[in-house]
């Protein structure tokens, strides 16, 4: 087990490294730097100029590369041109946000999943699961960014059920009851429009996983032997189905941060997928280097967590 | 099977139905605006907008005024003037910092702001006093030294924003304390506590006119701070301090701000006990006012006004826009710190040019995507400068007839007969024309001039065959990237009329690259002596609005309207310059803004 | 018919199977009445937009029309114009003309590059395994969404394919990953065996044996795929880093539902675009699912 998880990150390490790699040369290449967008008569040319020297904007790649990646192994990205903050402080604030939607979701995630894919699974063919099936098949079609339009439009426009952008209400204390509730309150909507959808693929994977087992012979044996229906269900069908739902969590990870943009986006909710939206247009390579190298940690990580998770249900993959 | 199958179709029908229904819903109210519209032609004119919000009813004691900054990003957080380089943070600032002078209509500073001056007999040395009672929010003094202390930091070699420019290089003994020389700046003395002089290498008219640096930077708080570190101290991003109507409560980073009021304001007590500023997306603005979640905004989108126009719980205050939409030719390249003219350029037919500014129909532009609130523009010094705007000068008009007998004239002729002309050697003339993605209208605006152009047989094609981005956009246009014939773009004017820094002959944001004497001498005569008399000076800039009009460098499309709702039960308010109403006189009628019916 | 399948070992099932793979596939679709309707009203779609796309002039259709600015739908303008006052009606069948162009080509470039790396790595196996899957598994960490919208940002200049060429650079590696582990077993069977001893060359055995074997996963894949790369390349128009606008998209036209008044206002802009993409998805993953059924004889229904 141990030998197998120090494999698997001593496998991440090139991995990461190219990544840096990849994405500092992409974001270099990309037009215009981040003092392009201060076209104001009332600034001096010159002066723009004087700042780029002065931010080694003017030096190799190369070398800019290695001055980054000096200060990345510090913990430290550089400082944003545009927010003129420290970049790990700039990200720090909006990964809170981030982290509390993706908890959010994928809270709703499962508290969706595994009622759905229980009743689902456990009633095959009953009018039930012909309903859960048809949300599955309509939500694994529907696109993410149409599904939370419509539903920002509904709830947030036309009912006025959730505020429709921001974090927070401004004015709260930071700490106090109603300075989290409302960051809940602004929480639900995203979270909840992100989760219908993303649950869609658990919901299927568990209700085939349990149909599977049902056929089973320690199932049948089980019943056989005459455990009562509830008992055989909790104790034998549900443990081995949802081990399998429990390694795909890290994958879950990776899916959220592609939603993350499309919500965030959509919700005006500041995170780091919007943060990075900006910052792209903004041509603020920093930040946009850093969110892409955290983003793609965060996926080799989330792997690395569905494989080892994985090796623990199904000792076999350890093999390979 | 079949079963299962059919309750899925079911389902889905259902929800396509129920989509469609909610979406119907939807269009049905349209129409009742459309209604509404119709009967008035749909069109707005900005000259039935007040700057200023009609009071109706008693005011409240205190209360709280949400103030909306629309904006799909967040603000930067740079809360102070000395290092903030973005438009939002300007406006965070706005409400708790001010400028020593307060400007007129005009932009000319007066004498009712917390400083007054006197300028010496040759025009170059400004003596400014601060009046007494002017203090920063932990009730120190704001003094000379603070004022020194901000030309000083601005101008240190370690200083990392960006206002160090030709206004500072204009100060005796800048450029030397600059370059690191000497200790101080000659040129600024302090002459007591609140008496400041400071002597300036040049007068000019526009000197008085946003050219000085009024905001000073508290010394007792920044002097034992390195210049580098300043700009991202918590006394700027976290604990922002000036001498304005309000004082800053607290900060969510990005999102919203709470300012309290600032009970020892030099103009008095302010009638409101809070405001708060937040940032909403373009998206919600409307529905913000609505539910009157905001008072007002800094900014509407124009093109949501239309649908709005009615709003039962917002008056809507407009003015003219310092802004202005251009289409510019490439007539040259930027070579040593100055614009060399290409004689060769695709564009350098002055008739090409004309025909081209013929060509398009600005009016109907204006009337049709942006109703009325963006009309045709005829010179480049916009209306939004009343004094120096030349109403007189109808610029070139919509006439697509002259613009194909000026073509024919100068020898842009259909040789091959395909309908587009050819150049005046008989050789295919394509003329590339580059336009940035951003404006909601972007799109189908450069389609349209793309089809205005073809109308009268010139082959116009879209760069790369997509709107640019912001980013390279400028960066293609400052470059001088042969691939840019003409360019679509806009410019705010400065406060200052005085158009050197974007027309001139070492101006760098002179995209055009358009140089000639007559223009030299125009804008220099413009900023001399004699032009210190207003007429004269009016009638240097007719001059050289008329000038512009004759050569083309570039042609100024739309001029624009702002507009901004405020709800109603909002007391002095106002936007624009010179009004003479200031933030601690806003007062409210009741504790929770109105709802819209 | 189930038993008997779930009874077969898996290796004859496929190899029985292989010669009437695809009566298989067609039996199975004709059963299941949903996956049925659904194909036939893809091939309709796809006729109707490709053979009517035709006939419309692209560049008319986004030609602007400064007094037909938000027109509702009208006998002139079937589902009204746009705020450009462009034709809604034929920006829908261009873009989904274009929308599917895309999704196609992904899928087949995909396809292509997955099924070659994933038979030479999982067929070789060995070294050549070893360097394919660390590459595989290095484009798999990447955070897909951002590479691609750093990269249309870099791309000065795109059409339909090289944005395809875009996507395609980082969506190649699942398939990839599928095709070598079956692939991997397929190779150690005996007919790979028998091959070899008779002679055949690797190609040979690869293109006459192998692949046939996998075309039905591969068929499954590659139209589950299609799907997901439309829904890809319509979120990524949808969030401005897709196609231009004068090159209409499902995706820009849903986009438009971003600006509230039209969200609210303007149903005919978004609506139309927004079902037909919904209903798509739907149908490619109803015969996709289906396929999925005749493949996997667990899955399938009595």
């Amino acid at each position: 087990m141990w030998k197998f998880t120090v494999r698997r990150i001593i496998l991440m390490i090139p991995q990461v490294i190219f990544l840096s790699l990849l994405i500092f040369i992409m974001a270099k290449v990309m037009p215009g730097d981040a003092l392009t967008g201060l076209i104001d008569p009332n600034i001096d040319p010159a002066a723009i100029e004087a700042r780029r020297e002065a931010m080694g904007l003017n030096n190799p790649w190369y070398i800019q590369y290695m001055d980054w990646i000096k200060g990345v192994i510090q913990f430290d990205f550089g400082q944003s041109f545009r927010y003129k903050m420290a970049v790990s402080e700039l990200i720090s604030e909006r990964l809170v946000n981030t982290f509390w939607l993706s908890v959010v979701t994928l809270f709703f995630t499962y508290l969706l999943a595994i009622p759905l894919g229980i009743t689902s699974g456990r009633f095959n063919d009953t009018w039930g699961d012909r309903l859960i099936t048809g949300y599955t098949y309509v939500g694994f079609a529907a696109p993410l960014f149409i599904f939370a339009l419509v539903m920002l439009w509904l709830f947030g426009f036309k009912l006025g059920w959730f505020p429709t952008g921001g974090s927070v209400t401004p004015g709260l204390v930071p700490g106090t009851f109603e300075y989290i509730l409302s960051k809940l309150n602004h929480l639900l909507l995203p979270s909840l429009s992100m989760a219908l959808i993303t649950t869609v693929s658990t919901v299927q994977y568990l209700r085939s996983e349990i149909i599977d087992t049902k056929q089973k012979e320690f199932v049948l044996t089980a019943r056989a032997k005459g455990a009562p229906e509830s008992r055989v269900y909790n104790r034998h069908i549900l443990r081995n189905s949802l081990l399998p739902i429990a390694a795909f969590f890290g994958f879950e990870i990776t899916g959220l941060i592609g939603g993350a943009i499309f919500i965030e986006n959509i919700f005006g909710y500041p995170g780091m997928g919007q943060l990075f939206l900006t910052s792209i247009t903004m041509r603020d390579f920093s930040v946009v280097t850093a969110l892409a190298l955290l983003f793609g940690i965060a996926s080799i990580l989330g792997a690395l967590l569905s494989d080892i998770i994985l090796s623990l249900v199904d000792p076999r993959i350890r093999i390979k | 099977m079949g079963k299962s199958s059919l309750k899925k179709l079911l389902f889905t029908l259902m929800l396509i139905l129920l989509l469609a229904l909610a979406a119907c819903s939807g269009g049905g109210e349209e129409e009742q605006v459309d209604e509404g519209e119709t009967e008035d032609d749909g069109l707005y004119s900005i000259e039935d907008f007040s700057k200023m919000k009609t009071n109706e009813g008693e005011a409240i004691e205190g209360g709280s005024f949400t103030y909306g900054l629309v904006s799909d990003t967040a603000f930067e957080g740079t809360l102070n003037s000395n290092f903030n380089s973005g438009g939002p943070d300007a406006r965070v600032i706005g409400w708790f910092d001010e400028a020593l002078l307060t400007w007129d209509e005009n932009f000319v500073y007066t004498q009712d702001g917390a400083a007054t001056y006197e300028v010496s007999e040759d025009g170059k040395t400004f003596t400014f006093t601060i009046r007494n009672g002017v203090n920063w929010h932990d009730g120190e003094p704001v003094t000379a030294e603070d004022w020194l202390f901000a030309h000083e930091v601005i101008g240190h070699p370690d200083y990392d924003g960006i206002r160090y420019g030709s206004d500072f290089t204009n100060i005796e003994g800048m450029e030397a304390y600059h370059a690191g020389e000497v200790d101080t700046i000659s040129g600024i003395e302090v002459i007591d506590e609140k008496t400041l002089e400071i002597t300036y290498i040049k007068a000019t008219p526009s000197l008085v006119t946003g050219s000085i640096w009024t905001y000073p930077l508290a010394k007792h708080i920044f002097g034992e701070m390195e210049v580098a570190e300043m700009s991202s101290s918590d006394a700027v991003r976290r604990h922002p301090i000036g001498f304005g109507a309000f004082k800053v409560e607290s900060i969510v980073p990005g999102e919203s701000v709470v300012y309290s009021k600032n009970e020892d304001y030099w103009r008095g007590e302010p009638n409101l006990d809070e405001v708060v500023l937040k940032v909403i997306n373009p998206n919600v603005v409307v529905q913000s006012l609505q539910t009157g979640e905001v008072d007002t905004v800094d900014a509407f989108p124009v093109n949501q006004f239309p649908d709005n126009a009615d709003m039962s719980n917002v008056e809507f205050l407009g003015m003219v826009d310092r802004s202005y939409n251009y289409i510019g030719f490439k007539l040259g390249t930027w070579e040593d710190e100055e614009v060399v003219p290409d004689p060769e350029a695709k564009m350098a037919d002055v008739n090409l040019r004309k025909a081209m500014w013929h060509a398009v129909d600005n009016e109907t532009v204006g009337e049709r995507f942006y109703h009325g609130l963006r009309w045709n523009g005829t010179t480049l010094i916009p209306p939004s400068h009343p004094e120096f705007h030349d109403e007189t000068n109808p610029g070139i008009t919509y006439n697509p007839e002259r613009a194909k007998e000026l073509l024919e004239e100068a020898g842009f002729v259909d040789v091959t007969g395909d309908g587009m002309r050819e150049d005046k050697d008989g050789n295919e003339l394509v003329i590339n024309f580059a336009s940035m993605s951003g404006d909601d209208i972007a799109e189908p605006l450069t389609q349209y001039y793309i089809q205005a152009w073809k109308q009268v047989g010139l082959n116009v094609q879209l760069l790369d065959g997509r709107l640019q981005e912001f980013n390279t956009f400028y960066d293609r246009v400052e470059e001088d990237d042969p691939g840019i014939d003409i360019y679509q773009a806009a410019w705010q004017a400065g406060i200052d009329v005085d158009p050197t820094d974007l027309y001139g002959r070492n101006a760098m944001f002179n995209y055009t690259r358009y140089a000639s004497e007559e223009n030299d001498r125009l804008l220099a005569t413009g900023v001399s002596e004699e032009a210190f008399d207003v007429a004269k000076r009016q009638e240097i800039y007719k001059e050289w609005q008329q000038l512009m009009v004759d050569e083309v460098p570039l042609f100024p499309t739309l001029y624009r309207a702002a507009v901004v709702p405020v709800n109603n039960r909002v007391l002095n308010y106002s936007i624009g310059d010179g009004t003479e109403m200031y933030l601690h006189e806003i007062a409210v009628t009741s504790e929770s803004p109105l709802v819209a019916e | 018919m189930r038993m008997n399948n779930a009874n077969t070992p898996r290796s004859m099932q496929e190899i029985e199977k292989s010669p009437s793979g695809w009566k298989i596939v067609i039996r199975e679709i004709i059963k299941d009445k949903l996956a049925f309707v659904s194909l036939i009203f893809l091939i309709l779609v796809i006729l109707f937009v490709y053979g009517v796309a035709l006939f419309l002039d692209q560049a008319e259709i986004v030609t602007v029309d400064l007094f037909a600015i938000h027109e509702p739908p009208s006998s002139e303008y079937w589902l009204g114009t746009d705020y450009g006052g462009r034709d809604i009606f034929g920006q829908l069948i261009i873009g989904t003309r274009n929308s599917l162009s895309v999704g196609i080509l992904v899928t087949l470039l995909s396809g292509i590059i997955g099924i070659t790396v994933g038979v030479i790595s999982g067929y070789f196996g060995g070294t050549v395994d070893n360097i394919f899957m660390r590459i595989v598994d290095f484009f798999m960490i990447l955070p897909f969404l951002m590479i691609v919208i750093v990269f249309v940002a870099i791309v000065p200049k795109y059409g339909i394919l090289s944005f395809s060429l875009i996507m395609t650079a980082f969506l190649w590696m699942g398939i990839a990953r599928l095709i070598r582990s079956k692939a991997l077993q397929e190779q150690e069977l005996d007919y790979v065996h028998a091959s070899k001893t008779l002679g055949s060359s690797n190609f040979q055995i690869v293109f006459s044996q192998v692949l046939p074997n996998l075309s039905s996963l591969i068929i499954v894949t590659m139209t589950l795929n299609l799907a997901a790369n439309i829904g890809l390349e319509s979120g990524l128009s949808f969030l401005g880093f897709g196609f231009p606008e004068s090159t209409p998209s499902l995706g820009t036209l849903v986009s438009y539902a971003r600006n509230p008044q039209t969200l609210e206002h303007r149903w005919w802009i978004w609506l139309p675009a927004s079902l037909l993409i919904l209903v798509l998805m739907l149908s490619i993953n109803n015969v996709g699912q289906a396929l999925k059924r005749a493949t996997d004889a667990r899955q399938r229904r009595g």
